[in-house]
């Protein structure tokens, strides 16, 4: 989403501004009380536009705009200050502010600014471009991973008596040609086996895919405590079992902090020894975009190598989005 | 009171559904005693509910393995996951004969298998159930396809060499 930060050091302003944006503008809005903290939600990536106040304490506008520029930020700044001085327009346009609004602003002057410098048209076309997730809701996404895997990991170590090297998610929404490219360096190690299970929720759907290496299976096979030689037929149902475990356990820790229950499908051996690009290329042409939690599982002291990946469908987004809203508030 | 009578029979006309669905549904407690046993476990395998009831999974299936059957529920009980068992992996738990016992081409019914926990109301997992559903004509088909895509690199394989 597209973000916009409002910096001024009155809270009436910052908010008084904020209700000028256009109503039916779907953006993602921010404040911050001085350049300082202005500058701090911008490196996160919290500001595709800026409305910045000029006269505030720690840092002013001119200020902050030296440093926008300093660290070669992309924001687009517009300042919006109850300065009219002729000097204090040019100032700022030198200093690399697209304009000057004067305060009080009304929101047919601000529509008209962001109209002229096309940052209500183009916004969308720029984001998917530049960065397709807005960093907030990916946070949160992350959290909510973070706080689930945190769950499985102790019922897997609980029940499986291994210490589970808890992987960082990695959320990102990405495209078919993506996917191929998240999973190269997968397949430059070696053949692996792949199951994937389609899970279903109200307004929520998607598919977990789990990848194992060929030569996981002894050491799963050691953990899961079955004996005997690892056949083919053997393998298929260690990694049935090892993806009902991972994908089951990560799922209910996710539905639970949505509140919501997932159905799942049964799981479907996508191949087995193949290369990963193989198995991923038969299905490219049913999807465009879809948003992708990747985890790494590593089991410390085993020689076991497997990868999750939960890939949610565009429209479910939505739904996810108002589950967690109330998470979304505190940022 | 008429209230009570309606939650009565719906709780009767939902018992029905469970009966005649054409999903086999059993109900397992800790110890795999049988609590639950539908119209489709009854038909295919020709036990009466009364037989099967609070008696062993594995006694009254022996060809069950104990151990290898214990460890797949153990993290439906202890996680509260589902597990699941496919007829890609073994062809069947329950030895039934093939729905279409006389078009049909295999001796026996293909079977997909989930296991998913029953939470009682401490939010404990006391019991399991266990779906069985019917994979036979999917299983055949792909058996065939598999067959054929043999049958044509040999005819292949043949004719590169004569040629």
């Amino acid at each position: 989403m597209f973000s916009v930060l409002v910096c001024d050091d009155s809270l009436v302003a910052r908010k008084q501004v904020a209700k000028c944006l256009p109503q039916d503008w779907d953006v993602a809005v921010h404040f911050a009380k001085d350049g300082d903290d202005a500058l701090k939600a911008l490196a996160e990536g919290k500001g595709d536009l800026l409305l910045l106040d000029l006269n505030m304490p720690v840092l002013d506008g001119y200020g902050t705009l030296e440093a926008i520029r300093e660290k070669g930020l992309k924001t687009k700044v517009i300042v919006v200050s109850g300065d009219i001085q002729p000097e204090a327009h040019e100032r700022v346009t030198s200093l690399g502010a697209l304009d000057f609004i004067r305060k009080p602003v009304d929101p047919k002057t601000l529509a008209e600014v962001l109209d002229k410098y096309n940052i209500l048209h183009n916004d969308e076309e720029l984001q998917l471009e530049a960065s397709p997730l807005d960093p907030d809701i990916r946070d949160c996404y992350q959290e909510i991973t973070n706080i689930a895997m945190g769950q499985a990991g102790d019922h897997l170590a609980r029940t499986m008596n291994v210490f589970v090297e808890l992987p960082i998610p990695n959320v990102n929404l990405i495209e078919v040609s993506e996917l191929h490219m998240m999973l190269s360096d997968i397949e430059s190690h070696e053949q692996v086996t792949a199951v994937c299970q389609g899970f279903l929720g109200p307004g929520v759907s998607g598919e977990a895919l789990c990848i194992l290496s060929d030569s996981s299976f002894d050491d799963v096979a050691k953990i899961l405590n079955v004996e005997g030689e690892v056949d083919d037929q053997l393998q298929l149902e260690l990694l049935m079992d090892a993806a009902s475990i991972l994908i089951g356990t990560c799922l209910t820790g996710l539905a639970n902090q949505m509140d919501i229950n997932f159905s799942q499908g049964h799981p479907i051996v996508l191949g087995q020894h193949r290369a990963i690009t193989e198995i991923i290329a038969m299905n490219q042409i049913k999807w465009k975009r879809t948003l992708a939690i990747e985890l790494s599982y590593g089991l410390e002291g085993y020689n076991v190598q497997c990868d999750l990946i939960l890939l949610f469908t565009e429209e479910s987004m939505k739904m996810m989005n108002s589950k967690l809203a109330h998470l979304l508030e505190d940022f | 009171m008429s209230q009570h009578l309606d939650e009565l029979l719906e709780f009767h006309w939902m018992m029905d559904m469970l009966q005649t669905v054409d999903v086999g549904i059993v109900v397992l407690d800790r110890s795999f005693t049988v609590k639950v046993w539908n119209g489709f476990m009854e038909s295919h395998s020709g036990l009466l509910p009364s037989e099967v009831r609070d008696k062993s999974l594995f006694s009254l299936f022996p060809s069950i393995k104990q151990d290898w059957f214990t460890k797949k529920a153990k993290p439906v009980f202890d996680l509260k996951t589902r597990a699941f068992m496919t007829w890609e992996q073994r062809p069947y738990l329950f030895k039934f004969p093939n729905y279409r016992p006389i078009t049909g081409s295999e001796s026996f019914m293909y079977q997909n298998l989930t296991l998913s926990p029953l939470t009682s109301a401490t939010g404990k997992v006391d019991y399991i159930s266990m779906m069985i559903y019917d994979m036979t004509d999917v299983a055949v088909g792909k058996k065939q396809l598999e067959a054929l895509q043999v049958t044509m690199s040999e005819a292949q394989e043949a004719k590169r060499r004569f040629s």
